[in-house]
């Protein structure tokens, strides 16, 4: 806690040292009926002075909240005295918004616990402390100023909001244990998959009854068995295309945890890879640990400038399982993440690229020279398009404003009907 | 600065033999307290204040004879236009105030103005009553009182500072 004297306190003892001094000079008692005044509210203002200590516990109603979302912040404030006039100020990171007025400006009783309750809007996903106050108080006569910060350290984990899916994409090979997806290859399941001659071995209730009546011989089902698959999202976090209220990665972090929960949900395992500056990573596993894992490590996620050259060796291997989907976000701006999701299709893995669009936050510019860079640009990247598709790898511009399901489905599409190189 | 300018209307509008000495300290009372607004610096408002009461003490230089009968309630305006003012320019943000601190305040400032008009009627009566136009007792009541007051302003200065 810091105070100081206000310029009052300096002025009004000058006029009052004046007005004395010009009342002895001119032998008037009038100026020194005008100083007294002066001098009387300084010398009571600085002997009530009384330091002021400010309290204010508080607390959150929720540790965790999606974006979009409110948590309540409880206060309690209170002081060793009363203050005439106390500001307070809720200190929010970006990312939160106070739903009521912030500062406040109150008046306290000797002994007044005043609670205060904050709904608090999440506005954007991310980490952060909440509860600290900043506060100013002056002396009922305003000769002097207090002010102090009070830190709570409250942790508020704002987790992105999901994006609806109705059918997530499937990799083109699954795994060997059990799931939710009805594998390529046939075994023990479900899915009808074709006939065939009944072999020794082959169970009496897989004989198809009408297909050996039709034939002569005995026939048997095969089906498909139903298995899991291993998905790994890769996040580019070299470089961003950002305004302010909305940046690609935003976009990727949000699909990301979308796509992590709904593959969850399927018992797939799930995960992260998130490439840049700062390299982090979470090996694939199931269940519902994995999604906190997941969602806490997509909090941490920040574009950190960096200028080493880094590529898929960096990665440990058993982040990148085989026969694994891997589901990349990328704004393609930075060479490295380009060369890094390159090499992965070299090594085989099945992937998808969603280019996040950094086209609606880069202005076309105002001159002829910057349009022309412009469109030059825009080309380099149609090339780059290009050279993804023609290896096989279904790349899909996420524009904004388009929701992920039309983005998986054109990916779907693009699997359906392009080939699968094998390189 | 209505208040100030009010302020600065009654010496300058008596009929005085300086009037043009009145006149000058009032516009730049005036002046300087409507830049020391502007500018939020309250040494601007100090000056501005000083130049007001410069501008009282003309009235008396220029007339002598008896007490002034209005000195409390100029007493009075004094301390108003002093509390307008650095309450005009302290610092502060936008802030949604609760209706108890605006009238904890106005009670304050009235309690102030008061007291000042008192405090001022009480000094005019003492020092009447002493000599019935000032004279020794008054002297040395400003004597005290002006040192008192230097002796204040040296505990200030060396608490500049002030910060635990």
């Amino acid at each position: 806690m810091t105070h100081g004297a206000t310029g009052k306190l300096r002025v009004y003892v000058l006029l009052a040292g004046l007005g004395l001094l010009g009342a002895l000079a001119f032998g008037r008692p009038e100026l020194a009926a005008l100083a007294a005044p002066f001098a009387l509210f300084a010398g009571v203002g600085l002997a009530l002075i009384r330091p002021v200590e400010i309290r204010a516990p508080a607390e959150l109603d929720l540790e965790r909240q999606l974006e979009e979302r409110h948590v309540k912040l409880l206060m309690e404030v209170s002081a060793n005295r009363g203050v005439e006039h106390l500001e307070l100020v809720l200190d929010l990171d970006e990312g939160l918004v106070a739903e009521t007025p912030n500062p406040i400006l109150i008046h306290l009783s000797p002994g007044e616990r005043r609670e205060l309750e904050v709904p608090i809007r999440c506005t954007h996903w991310g980490t952060y402390e909440v509860g600290n106050l900043v506060w100013r108080a002056r002396d009922a006569f305003g000769l002097v100023v207090y002010e102090g910060t009070i830190q709570s350290n409250l942790r508020l984990k704002v987790y992105p909001r999901g994006e609806t899916l109705q059918q997530l994409l499937r990799p083109l090979e699954t795994q060997a244990f059990s799931g939710n997806q009805v594998a390529r290859s046939r075994g023990e399941g479900i899915e009808f998959a074709d006939l065939r001659p009944f072999t020794y071995g082959d169970r009496v209730r897989r004989v198809n009854w009408r297909a050996t009546a039709r034939r002569g011989e005995p026939w048997v089902n095969e089906t498909h068995p139903e298995r899991n698959s291993d998905i790994v999202i890769f996040i580019d976090t070299f470089s961003e295309a950002r305004r302010p209220d909305l940046g690609t990665l935003d976009v990727s972090i949000r699909a990301a945890a979308s796509l992590a929960a709904l593959y969850l949900r399927e018992k797939d395992r799930v995960g992260l890879v998130s490439f840049g500056g700062v390299l982090n990573w979470l090996t694939v596993t199931s269940g519902t640990t994995q999604l906190y894992r997941i969602v806490d490590s997509l909090l941490d996620a920040e574009i950190l400038l960096s200028y080493a050259w880094k590529d898929l060796d960096v990665i440990p291997p058993r982040t990148l399982p085989p026969r694994a989907l891997v589901f990349a976000f990328s704004p393609l701006l930075d060479e490295r993440a380009v060369g890094a999701l390159l090499d992965l299709r070299a090594r085989g893995f099945d992937l998808a690229v969603i280019e996040l669009s950094p086209y609606s936050f880069v202005p076309e510019g105002d001159t002829e020279l910057e349009r022309l860079a412009y469109r030059l640009w825009r080309l380099r990247r149609d090339a780059l398009r290009t050279k993804y598709a023609s290896l096989g790898v279904p790349i899909v511009e996420w524009q904004e404003g388009v929701p992920m399901e039309a983005v998986v489905e054109e990916v779907r599409a693009f699997r359906r009907h392009a080939r699968v190189v094998r390189v | 600065m209505l208040s100030a300018a009010a302020l600065a209307a009654y010496p300058a509008a008596q009929n005085l033999r300086f009037q043009w000495a009145a006149l000058a300290f009032a516009i730049a009372g005036v002046l300087v307290f409507t830049l020391g607004l502007i500018v939020r610096w309250p040494g601007a408002l100090g000056l501005g204040l000083a130049a007001l009461g410069a501008e009282y003490a003309v009235l008396f230089v220029a007339e002598g004879g008896a007490l002034d009968r209005y000195t409390p309630a100029y007493a009075a305006g004094f301390m108003l236009v002093a509390e307008l003012g650095f309450w005009s320019i302290e610092p502060r943000i936008p802030a949604w105030s609760e209706a108890a601190v605006a009238e904890w305040r106005l009670a304050r400032l009235a309690g102030a103005c008061i007291a000042a008009a008192v405090l001022a009627a009480l000094a005019l009566v003492a020092a009447a009553a002493a000599t019935g136009t000032g004279g020794l007792a008054l002297e040395s009541l400003g004597v005290v009182a002006a040192i008192g007051s230097l002796i204040l302003i040296t505990a200030l200065v060396g608490r500049r500072a002030f910060d635990e």
